[in-house]
């Protein structure tokens, strides 16, 4: 049995690594929420924002986002109205784009997907949104046909034009906007709207976890206590 | 107090029953750690059920509201990504802790005289939780949920005559639809309850002929038995710690982990996804049905592939009950088991290249184990039995 199990155990590590499958051309970043002990940052998020609703969200909408939605990361409500009014929006609107999915049909010929959950929609996650908005190259296969070129997309052609330029914003707090910037602070920004949830799940979990090993340990002994009475 | 339980029992003896059914009960004193994922299994199975009770009471079969639904679950109700990351998981930790529990039971021989009825109770329980299961993922109605919903619905079409309308009748419509959600939602809050009923005949059964153990043997000495509680209860409590580690650590950093990406894209019935693949718990049967040109043929393989597990008793000719002592027996289902990996890993391949031919190979390899058991069985030299525990 012992023989049985073991040859399990390794076959089990074995298939669990070719379950996860592997994705096109995208590269792992460093994310600051993969970290154990971080808290969404206030102004990566205010950064991020920007980028989708001065951006982005003349394609596409974030349906479950509103700007009431903001006070869970630092903003007050003070902020938060005053954020919304300069979209012409009130605080528990959803963010939704004013672009008409039939205009978007004539236009792209595909309707942008709402970004809210895009993070988790997407093998590689944000991962892959940066791949994506980083990915449209200055120089594209001579041989390519379609409507725009890039590198992470499946089959590479993508309906969506590359939409971050050099300074296409300016960041209130004077961060130079390349792409590289921009596209960070919008997948973080993504990662935040997909799973707000994600960094208080993380640090409820390592409590949960602590306090089970505890009484995993107290399990332990008392079951070998009780068992210990038969060998009398 | 006292007086007042004895009074109850005296007129409705249910504490007494329940002291001689979960305290006083006499389980063999040699049971092994693989035994534990019995008791983890209704663990799991009360999990599933309260939190999707909790669940229910803010989900919407709608084919316009249900995904919006499971996303203000995440977002706005007090503890709902807990509740809903708890069932979603949850569901991954039920199947595991019953594809172990079957693969105990087929190992030690379980399934022997006097214990057929019990494995029996068993495969239905198994039926039944498919059944939960499947219709459980078409619910928050993403694009796996809904195509996932099409190809296994239209296995029924295979019905020489009738096929096509059984399809029809199961979707109430002509597709996928509004009414396939809402029908699909009514029956997996149904069958979980059915499955309680089922467990409880599973339970007697066990009861009534005592729990197999690794040794197989029938038990007689009274000796050999201790008492369910304390002995059990600690021990599983033990499995359950360490079981409830495992899920935690799913539950609260992987959540996704065992799901599918595109089951975040809202259902939609005109763009078929690259590749509809089923919970992983699914796949070595998904195996076996694509593995076979002939569709007709590749969903009886399938239903038979379980089905199969009715007659294993019989099938396994063996005098001897439990592997230990079956030399051959022994590397045939470490085959089988390893095998089965294998069909689920092909499982999640697309149906191309090499993964056909693997998916076939490893279905005739699963089923040989059943064909072959009979005669093995029958020649098998096995070794001395312990005689005491
Ligand atoms: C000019 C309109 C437009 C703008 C602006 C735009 N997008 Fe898109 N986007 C599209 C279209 C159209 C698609 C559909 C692409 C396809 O499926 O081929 C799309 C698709 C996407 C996808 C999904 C790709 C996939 O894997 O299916 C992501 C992620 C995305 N956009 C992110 C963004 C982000 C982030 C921004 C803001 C920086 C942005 N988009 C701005 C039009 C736009």
């Amino acid at each position: 049995m012992k023989k049985i199990i073991f040859t399990l155990a390794v076959s089990l590590v074995f298939s669990a690594s070719a379950f996860a499958s592997s994705g096109n051309e995208v590269e792992k970043q460093e994310w600051s929420f993969n970290k154990l002990t971080a808290n969404w940052e206030k102004d990566k998020i205010k950064r991020g924002y920007t980028v989708a609703t001065q951006v982005c969200i003349n394609c596409h909408s974030f349906k479950y986002v509103s700007h009431r939605n903001l006070m869970e990361v630092g903003f007050s409500e003070v902020e938060a109205m005053a954020m919304a009014a300069t979209m012409d929006t009130k605080i528990n609107k959803p963010l939704l784009s004013a672009l008409e999915p039939t205009d978007a049909k004539d236009s792209f010929g595909k309707i942008p997907p709402d970004l809210s959950v895009i993070n988790k929609a997407r093998e590689g996650g944000a991962d892959y949104v940066y791949a994506i908005l980083t990915g449209y190259p200055e120089e594209i296969p001579i041989d390519f046909e379609g409507a725009n070129y890039n590198t992470a997309f499946a089959g590479h052609n993508i309906a969506m034009p590359a939409p971050l330029s050099e300074d296409l914003i300016e960041y209130e707090d004077g961060t130079p906007a390349t792409i590289e910037q921009m596209a960070h602070d919008v997948a973080y920004f993504l990662q935040w709207t997909a799973e707000p949830e994600l960094l208080k799940r993380k640090k409820l979990g390592t409590y949960v976890l602590v306090y089970l090993f505890i009484f995993a340990i107290l399990a332990i002994l008392v079951n070998r206590r009780i068992w210990a009475r038969l060998k009398k | 107090m006292k007086k007042a339980i004895a009074w109850f029992d005296d007129r409705l003896p249910i504490f007494s029953y329940m002291k001689k059914n979960l305290v006083e009960f006499k389980e063999p004193k040699n049971l092994n750690w693989m035994w534990t994922f019995g008791s983890l299994a209704g663990i799991a199975l009360v999990i599933q059920i309260l939190s999707g009770v909790f669940l229910a009471m803010h989900y919407k079969p709608d084919v316009n509201l249900a995904f919006d639904s499971i996303q203000q679950i995440m977002r706005n109700v007090d503890g709902g990504w807990i509740i809903r990351n708890m069932h979603a998981v949850g569901a991954s930790f039920f199947f595991a802790v019953v594809y172990l529990h079957i693969g105990r039971g087929m190992y030690y021989g379980s399934y022997k005289a006097p214990r057929e009825v019990m494995w029996w109770m068993g495969i239905i329980l198994f039926f039944l939780m498919m059944a939960t299961a499947f219709m459980g993922y078409v619910l928050p109605w993403g694009q796996m949920s809904y195509w996932g919903a099409k190809v296994i619905t239209n296995l029924f079409s295979v019905i020489p005559f009738v096929g096509e309308d059984v399809v029809v009748w199961l979707w109430g419509g002509f597709n996928v639809g509004d009414p396939t959600l809402n029908r699909f939602y009514a029956l997996h809050y149904l069958v979980p309850f059915i499955i309680v009923g089922v467990v409880i005949l599973h339970i007697w059964a066990v009861h009534h002929k005592h729990s197999n153990n690794p040794t197989g043997k029938t038990l007689k000495k009274k000796t050999d038995f201790v008492p369910f509680h304390p002995y059990y209860t600690a021990k599983d409590t033990v499995g359950l710690s360490v079981y409830l580690i495992i899920f935690c650590f799913m539950l609260f950093f992987m959540p996704d982990y065992l799901g599918h990406t595109d089951n975040y894209i809202p259902a939609n019935p005109i763009q078929t996804p690259p590749h509809i693949v089923p919970e992983w718990y699914f796949l070595p049967f998904y195996a076996i049905l694509r593995a076979i040109p002939i569709k007709e043929i590749g969903v009886i393989a399938m239903g038979i592939s379980i089905a199969i597990l009715f007659v294993l008793p019989w099938l396994d000719r063996s005098k001897v009950v439990s592997g230990r002592y079956r030399p051959i027996f022994k590397w045939m289902f470490l085959v089988f088991v390893l095998n089965f990996f294998v069909l689920g890993w092909v499982g999640s391949k697309p149906p191309e290249g090499i993964y056909v031919l693997i998916s076939r190979i490893s279905t005739a390899v699963y089923f040989s184990y059943y064909l072959l058991l009979p005669f093995i069985s029958k020649f098998e030299k096995t070794k001395p039995e312990h005689e005491t525990l």
